[in-house]
């Protein structure tokens, strides 16, 4: 056994030194991140500031993007009144309400896409059917390319990508900050019949500082004095205001690292250049013909000496 | 020296010669294919096919349990996460086998090859049915179109490139074989295709070896990128090498456990020196594995969550009591060399293996408050559906071409039995095994029991 694996070993080192080199290389000498680990910045990101202090709960921008989108009304609950209970197939966007039993501060929470500078859901798309528009960093689906895994319904952190469960043709429906409207120099819907002005839209810098204008001018007034997806998630389009803890609004403290580059550091090492993989496989085929070449010898010996074919 | 244990079924004891020691792989010749039971596996697969044809017409939603907080049901966490685990088969005993020259175990490399095929054929298929948007799965022949830092698309991609050509082509020396006996007319063409097959062997057996080891690993990495929605005692950035390493015991609980199942039934006899050197490894593996998870959940401080009385904590004892539990069986039965240890060892740490690749996807996967998942009728009638396709194949397979493992008296008999029934074979052209050919005539000393030396004397 020992000699076996030294033998593995050995073989491994022999057919991988001109691989490794090569990986080492590319790896060591350049950028010490790997490609796939620079996010690409959208050349104009533009998001939405909520302020939850703001908001009354209207759900004037549900109904807007409902016709933004041409999505129908839910109405699903009791066939009159537009009222979903969560993020679904017919809603892109929806106000909820948090209101502890305790009588402790309460909070409207509008809950859409965040728009990830890093987004999960794209990070685990086997097909690029989510991905960042380059322009305005909105994360667009393609139906072209989505095979309906659900993955991005599993790894999205603030659960916000939904599957539509009835029909043969089903799609994956989420806010795109209504890049079709974007398109032709429109706000997103929501944002355009908001009448306090507690979601706005505008490019993602001059957002920050708005946000951090209005923590500057009421101190106190907000949740750790902090915008959340400023740095959240490794950064998202989406900036959230609020005077309760933002967890208790679903938003979870995720840290200043993106999920995809926290969870899936190794992965993307040892896949990188797919290097590693070509090294392994050299070295197996190696090992391989040379234990079949002694396996078939055998069974051909012992071929011989039973008359029963040998069985490969 | 041989003992005989339940159903009087031979069992060779290791370090003494044995007419039980395996030594050809045989097909199970006495028995019928169409029985009772095979009827009752088709008639579950059949109605899977016309579940599915139903699927697809109205959607998941109706058919499933699976909803916005739970988009993976039953089908994706059970069918294709948690049995191509014990389908590692192909993968891990070929690799002891192959690669560190475990010999002995090469006895059992067709069994692996047939359920690993098996196990990877019918998860795939009910991924077909799970995924929403199939027809674009196309985009899988352009790879400049992968997203190749993505689990689900190695997951997706190995996988299906994995059955569709290293494991069909591993599978495909019992067929060969059997057309070789069938007629003699075939065998130029047959021996042709086995010398070319042979040549492609080191290339297609290796890269049978890293596809599995990437995509069995890829499988824990895809609930990675679900974060904080899994539970600490599970979510680890070593996840991959866990679900690896709970592939490879299963299988090899998986290949040897249906081994000696087989072999029950079908009153083989049981070559102990294999079995023993599986379960030394078996043992082995679960161990290092234990102790890997532990240390890691210690090493991460995420040991107090499991003495919270809650649902988690519970499964998680319950999946370490059964692999450890399996583990002490598996050594208890290198001493003992009683079966019924070494069987309940396998059964036992499969389960708990099992449960530990089925719990992150669905038992502590967290998306949120008030999320419930449980699979709906029709949900499990076809994952049931899928798995009898793949029983029922393996029977069909077993029965008709060499796979399980026996000694070469049992080809002899084969030669017998079918020698005695040539009439009957030769009306129905069904089952022409009997015809041994050139190299194999049915000679009277075949016939004895005595074992020809005509070319080495």
């Amino acid at each position: 056994m020992a000699i076996t694996r030294r033998e593995l070993i050995t073989n491994i080192a022999k057919a991988g030194v001109p691989a490794a080199v090569a990986m080492t290389i590319t790896t060591t000498v350049g950028t010490q991140t790997l490609q796939a680990e620079e996010v690409p910045v959208p050349n104009a990101p533009v998001g939405l500031l909520y302020d939850a202090s703001l908001c009354i709960g209207c759900k004037a921008c549900e109904a807007a993007c409902n016709e933004a989108n041409n999505t129908p009304p839910d109405t699903r609950g009791d066939g009159l009144h537009q009222a979903p209970i969560d993020l679904n197939v017919y809603t892109r966007n929806i106000i909820k309400l948090y209101k502890p039993e305790d009588g402790s501060p309460s909070s409207f929470v509008k809950r859409q896409c965040m728009q990830c500078f890093d987004p999960a859901c794209a990070a685990g798309c086997p097909f690029e059917a989510l991905y960042k528009d380059e322009d305005t960093g909105a994360v667009r689906w393609d139906g072209v390319k989505c095979i309906g895994c659900r993955y991005c319904t599993i790894t999205c952190p603030y659960s916000v990508p939904r599957f539509q469960w009835l029909g043969i043709n089903p799609v994956i429906t989420k806010c795109e900050l209504c890049s079709h409207r974007l398109a032709k120099g429109l706000k997103p819907g929501c944002t355009s019949v908001c009448p306090v002005g507690a979601v706005i839209f505008g490019p993602r810098t001059v957002l920050l500082l708005e946000a951090k204008r209005r923590i500057k001018n009421n101190p106190g007034r907000y949740y750790q004095d902090r915008v959340y997806g400023e740095t959240d998630n490794g950064g998202t389009q989406c900036l959230y205001l609020s005077k309760v803890p933002f967890v208790k609004l679903g938003l979870p403290e995720i840290g200043p690292e993106s999920v995809p580059s926290t969870t899936l550091r190794w992965q993307r090492r040892i896949y990188s250049y797919f290097a590693l993989p070509a090294l392994l496989y050299a070295g197996l085929v190696t090992v391989i013909r040379k234990n079949l070449k002694g396996h078939e010898h055998e069974a051909h010996e012992l071929e011989k000496e039973t008359g029963l074919r040998a069985q490969l | 020296m041989s003992s005989t244990t339940l159903n009087n079924v031979p069992i060779a004891v290791p370090g003494t010669p044995d007419k039980a020691r395996w030594e050809r792989a045989v097909p199970v010749f006495a028995f019928p294919v169409v029985t009772s039971f095979f009827f009752v596996l088709l008639a579950f697969a059949l109605l899977a096919v016309l579940l599915t044809a139903y699927r697809e017409v109205v959607g998941l939603g109706p058919v499933s349990g699976m909803n916005d907080k739970f988009g993976w049901g039953i089908w994706k966490t059970f069918n294709v996460v948690v049995l191509t685990a014990w389908g590692s088969g192909a993968f891990a005993v070929g690799i002891a086998a192959w690669v560190f020259r475990r010999k002995r175990l090469f006895p059992l490399m067709r069994m692996a090859l047939l359920t690993s095929f098996l196990a990877y054929a019918c998860g795939l298929c009910l991924l077909g049915v799970d995924v929403g948007r199939p027809w674009n799965f196309y985009w899988v022949l352009f790879p400049w179109n992968w997203n190749v830092h993505s689990p689900m698309a190695e997951v997706a991609i190995c996988m299906s490139v994995y059955a569709s050509i290293p494991l069909f082509l591993e599978n495909i020396p019992p067929v060969l074989e059997r057309l070789w006996y069938f007629d003699a007319r075939l065998r130029p063409g047959v021996e042709r295709a086995e010398r070319g097959l042979h040549k492609l062997y080191p290339f297609i057996i290796a890269l049978a070896y890293l596809l599995p080891g990437m995509h069995q690993s890829s499988l824990g990495a895809l609930m990675l990128l679900a974060g904080q929605r899994v539970h600490p005692l599970w979510q680890t950035p070593f996840l991959p090498l866990l679900y690896l390493g709970a592939a490879c015991f299963m299988s090899f609980g998986c290949v040897a456990g249906t081994t000696m199942l087989c072999c029950l039934v079908w009153k083989r006899a049981m070559d102990m020196e294999i079995l023993d050197e599986a379960a030394r490894i078996t043992a082995w593996l679960i161990f290092g594995w234990t102790a890997l998870r532990l240390l890691d959940i210690l090493f991460r401080g995420a040991l107090p969550t499991a003495f919270h009385f809650d649902r988690f904590a519970g499964i998680f004892w319950l999946e370490t009591f059964l692999t450890g539990y399996g583990c002490r069986l598996l050594f208890r039965s290198l001493k003992n060399h009683k079966l019924r240890t070494m069987f309940m060892g396998y059964t036992i740490s499969s389960v708990g293996g099992m449960l530990y690749r089925f719990s992150p996807t669905t038992l502590a996967y967290m998306p949120g408050p008030k999320a419930e998942y449980f699979p709906s009728l029709i949900e499990l009638l076809v994952a049931i559906g899928f798995v009898t396709v793949g029983l029922a194949a393996f029977l069909l397979m077993v029965k008709l071409f060499a796979i399980l493992p026996a000694p070469a008296q049992d080809w002899r008999d084969m030669a017998r039995y079918f020698e005695a029934r040539r009439p009957y074979i030769s009306w129905t052209k069904y089952f022409n095994f009997g015809f041994f050919g050139d190299t194999e005539p049915i000679s009277p000393d075949i016939l004895s029991d005595k074992v020809s030396h005509k070319d080495s004397d």
